[in-house]
């Protein structure tokens, strides 16, 4: 591949700067062998040689800085102006063809592989990877923008540039008209990233570190029927799964009436929002096997990365009844070590006091 | 009903503002029908009195179950005030525990309750503090070497009890009295031998205390800190890291499964089959060497394994092994059978170290580098400490407590053949000090050749006490008296008692009638689910009516009814958190178990089919049926 896109199975958490945490990560889980749908990062340079080869860049950065942050409406016309300009201006052929070349590729290798005649058309998700180190300023930044269910060439650059073009949300101008031109320019980097969708009827989050108190021996597994976007942005109340690492064991099941789905639209582009059938609502969504192979899958996760991970997931089912997982994405979980700090202080003090002698004591300390 | 002589005459006239909740007032409790002057079975430091009752009735009471699940017999208070002594002295005065002090003990028809005496402020505490450091310090720096010699101490208190010698009272004092000694006489020395052993039925107490709650606090170090590291583990996980695979508690049940295969080994199994009783027993085994083989190691394994009560060892009335062996003979059969079926009868304690060793490890894995220290000091302290809390039981309240009970018995002996009474259990009807006075009755007839008053005087008092102690135990004692208390966080109390928050909110939902008739939750004690036919089990004299795959609820279960668990599929008792004795015995047996569910014993009913989940903690009654 070229310099405008990269194979995730060419990418490691250090190609970050090139391609975003996301596609960073998701190729550091490709080349750890985990289970992730293949697929391919647009490049920083995309983005940027794009800005670069009109006046691009100079027209948004005038946008921006010009805009009143605390207008609305003129953080809505910048918003506009801006848009307008990243979806209207002509994309550099050489940019255009690269990315036009990876998708095909990658959707005929797919169709190849699973035996299917659409060679062109495989389905993908395009989402956009923050380039940033925490991740605390994209959701600011605008970079947080995912389609799923793309489906085609013209399509797949079509959803490339809207993702760049998330970049300009009112609120991610006001952010970035206060930062100074070199960090401004630096917070309007981003990478896109081209996965080959999951055909998932199950989909959800697993914790490796308890969300309710940060217990690190602890496996939370949320999960809800169709694609995993209504259990991230909470539309369901999923199911609940709570598992003891060692083993892993199940020690928890709570079941949810999980009204909503998200499924590919019939049509065969995007997706579609609809109400799950009565007989599915109130039925568990994983069985237990498919919790215990989900709970291998995150240990794998945590292991390769070191440290408690977010990962979300989708399961498709085969013919067979068997189920495929496959991982989404996965992001280090940071709120366990606050918690532990907390929960330290917590420790009621008739405890805490009788300890504290008991550990002078031990010491020979007095 | 009428109330008790400790109760308020006069109410408050003006109208009481609305009712906060809480639990019955002590000096309101009214006296069960037929129990009319139970007060007489007690001293008086062990009830409310009226003049008191200001400070008294504004302070929580908790029911001790734990220790003392049925009513006191009157002299048996000598080994309660014994075990608060001893706690009490060691907390307060031997290792000066900084923020805590001893318990207040009272008896309320028969039953015993205890109330935290107020932690000192804190210019005091640190005070102590000083002084904790250089005594516990002292303990847990020589802990190994201390623990050795305090075993020599306690064997040395047992052999003391057992060699005291109830004088014959013979008709002429013996002939060496003159010619060799010129000791004391007969009539002095029972006075003295009897001062003996309350003198070491005291004592004992502190020896128990002396490692205990040091041991407790170093435990409940490591369980802090795992609950810091790990807010969801559950107990049971932490006791798993820190027990001892091997403990002094499942020694008497080992020698069964030893005679078990030692008779099959020797030839003699369908001898010991046949046999019920230890009568039945000489006569199978007598006539021949490999008999007489057998019989050589039971009396071995005997001293000191059989003194292993039924009970806690806390009444006299428990007995142990040693005073009726039916059940121990029972339990080698069903060993013998299971020998014959291809069990080896080994207890996996490879298994069990290796799964110990695992789950160490695993939480070790999960932490980071910098809590690593802490955790190996704290887990290793634990472990070092763990022996002793594990094993103290089997040394005092069986091995000691039973030699004592039977030395009262002795004396009980001696006053039954001078016709003080008929029945040598009767001794426990009287007060410490009511033996003491009928010890000087009996030495003043002795000595002029007369006959002492006791046989008139003590019979319809003994009648009476005996009708009272019927009208208490039918009662139903709450678990706790006085308000509600503003926390509960004092850590011991927690981890022994199973008192929480959460506790004292169940009993109160109970007390005021709600709460799920089919559900009881308590603690999980040891890991699994099953389902059974519940078996009720209120005294240790009804083991015997536990039927193969019956789930056995018990008030509170004692180390030495691990027999019956071979049969039993679960246990559930009414007392107990998560170190009690019924929790280490199910997780070293694989059964599950839930303590400490307040109301088993009296919710569930023998036949009812009910599952134990314990890893949730909960019993259900999944039918309403009885059985016979």
């Amino acid at each position: 591949m070229g310099k405008y896109t990269r194979r995730f199975n060419e990418l490691n958490s250090n190609d970050r700067p090139l391609v975003g945490g996301k596609c960073a990560s998701l190729g550091e889980m490709v080349q750890a062998g985990l289970p992730v749908p293949d697929g391919f990062a647009v490049t920083v340079d995309a983005y940027e040689d794009y800005r670069d080869a009109s006046d691009l860049r100079k027209e948004l950065l005038r946008i921006v800085l010009g805009a009143d942050a605390h207008s609305h409406a003129s953080l809505q016309q910048a918003h506009d102006e801006s848009v307008a300009m990243i979806l209207g201006r002509e994309l550099p052929p050489v940019i255009e063809q690269e990315i036009r070349s990876a998708y095909l590729t990658l959707s005929n290798e797919t169709a190849q592989r699973r035996g299917t005649d659409d060679s062109e058309r495989i389905p993908v998700a395009v989402r956009s990877s923050a380039t940033d180190e925490d991740g605390d300023a994209a959701s600011f930044a605008g970079q947080q923008e995912t389609y799923l269910w793309v489906v085609g060439a013209d399509d797949v650059i079509a959803k490339v540039r809207e993702c760049w073009a998330s970049l300009y949300t009112p609120q991610a101008i006001a952010y970035r008209s206060e930062l100074s031109v070199a960090d401004a320019s630096e917070a309007s980097k981003i990478s896109v990233a081209v996965q080959l969708m999951a055909t998932a009827d199950v989909a959800g989050v697993t914790f490796t570190v308890s969300p309710r108190t940060g217990d690190r021996s602890v496996i939370a597994i949320n999960a809800s029927w169709g694609l995993g976007q209504s259990v991230v942005s909470g539309e369901v109340t999923p199911d609940e799964y709570w598992l003891n690492k060692l083993g892993p064991t199940l020690t928890t099941t709570r079941i949810a009436s999980k009204a909503h789905e998200y499924v590919p639209a019939p049509g065969g582009t995007g997706v579609v929002f609809r109400d799950v059938d009565v007989a599915r609502r109130d039925v568990a969504c994983l069985t237990e096997s498919e919790v215990l192979q989900l709970a291998d899958i995150a240990l794998r996760v945590e292991k390769h990365y070191g440290c408690p991970q977010d990962i979300e997931w989708a399961l498709e089912h085969h013919a067979d009844g068997t189920a495929k997982v496959m991982l989404l994405q996965s992001r280090p979980e940071t709120n366990w070590k606050k918690r532990k700090e907390e929960k330290s202080k917590n420790t009621t003090k008739g405890t805490s006091n009788l300890l504290g002698f008991v550990a002078a004591a031990t010491k020979g300390e007095n | 009903m009428t109330t008790t002589d400790n109760a308020v005459e006069n109410p408050p006239a003006h109208e009481p503002a609305p009712r906060e909740r809480s639990f019955p007032d002590p000096y309101q409790m009214e006296t069960p029908e037929g129990a009319e002057g139970w007060e007489d079975m007690y001293a008086y430091h062990n009830r409310f009195l009226p003049t008191r009752q200001a400070e008294d009735s504004a302070k929580t009471w908790f029911r001790n179950s734990l220790h003392y699940p049925e009513v006191s017999y009157p002299f048996d208070q000598v080994t309660i005030d014994g075990a608060f002594t001893g706690t009490g002295v060691t907390n307060t005065r031997v290792f000066a525990l900084p923020p805590a002090k001893g318990l207040d003990v009272r008896v309320i028809n028969g039953y015993t309750y205890m109330s935290t005496i107020a932690s000192p402020d804190a210019e005091e505490q640190a005070r102590r503090a000083e002084e904790f450091g250089k005594r516990a310090g002292y303990y847990f720096q020589n802990w190994d070497s201390l623990y050795a010699e305090w075993e020599g101490r306690v064997t040395t208190a047992i052999r003391a009890v057992r060699d005291i010698e109830v004088p014959p009272l013979s008709e002429f004092e013996p002939i060496e009295r003159i010619t060799v000694d010129r000791g004391p006489s007969q009539a002095n020395q029972l006075l003295a031998a009897y001062h003996r052993l309350l003198e070491h039925g005291d004592q004992i107490w502190t020896l128990h205390s002396e490692f205990l709650n040091l041991g407790y606090a170093a435990y409940l170090q490591f369980l802090t800190l795992c609950k810091e590291h790990f807010p969801e583990i559950d107990d049971q996980t932490i006791s798993r890291m820190v027990s001892g695979v091997d403990v002094l508690l499942f020694r008497p049940d080992d020698e069964l499964r030893a005679l078990a295969r030692k008779a099959e080994e020797l030839g003699v199994g369908e001898l010991v089959l046949a046999a019920t009783t230890e009568p039945e027993l000489l006569a199978n085994l007598a006539d021949s060497d490999a008999g007489q083989t057998w019989l050589t190691a039971l009396d071995e394994s005997k001293d000191p394994w059989f003194y292993f009560s039924y009970g806690s060892g806390m009444y006299h009335s428990h007995r142990s092994w040693i005073d009726d062996l039916r059940l121990p003979i029972q339990a080698i059969g069903d060993y013998i059978h299971r020998l014959r079926s291809g069990d080896d009868l080994t207890r996996p304690i490879d298994k069990l170290q290796s799964e110990r060793d695992e789950l160490v490890s695993h939480y070790r894995s999960l932490l980071d580098a910098e809590d690593l220290t802490g955790f190996d000091e704290t887990l290793a302290l634990s472990r070092t400490v763990f022996p002793y809390v594990e094993n103290h039981n089997f040394y005092i309240e069986h091995w000691f407590l039973t030699n004592f009970w039977n030395k009262v018995r002795e004396f009980s002996s001696l006053f039954q053949a001078w016709g003080f009474w008929n029945d040598v259990e009767d001794i426990f009807f009287l007060r410490r000090a009511e033996v003491e006075e009928a010890i000087v009755d009996l030495q003043m007839a002795w000595s002029a050749g007369g006959n002492p008053q006791g046989g008139h005087h003590w019979p319809p008092i003994i009648k009476r006490r005996k009708e009272i102690y019927e009208a208490l135990s039918n009662w139903n004692p709450p678990p706790a008296l006085g308000p509600v208390p503003g926390e509960v966080n004092e850590p011991l109390t927690i981890m022994l008692w199973g008192i929480t928050p959460e506790t004292v909110e169940r009993w109160l939902t109970a007390q005021d009638g709600g709460g799920s008739r089919t559900q009881l939750t308590g603690f999980a004690g040891s890991p699994g689910i099953a389902e059974g036919r519940a078996r009720v089990v209120l005294r240790p004299d009804q083991l015997d009516t536990v039927q193969e795959g019956e789930i056995l609820v018990s008030p509170v279960t004692s180390p030495s009814w691990t027999p019956v668990f071979g049969r039993i599929r679960a246990s559930v008792s009414d007392i107990g958190g998560i170190m009690c004795h019924a929790a280490i015995v199910s997780r070293e047996y694989g059964l599950p178990a839930v303590v400490g569910t307040g109301f088993g014993t009296s919710t569930i009913k023998t036949g009812q089919l009910i599952r134990v989940d314990g890893n949730a903690g909960t019993v259900t009654i999944l039918d309403e049926s009885t059985g016979a």
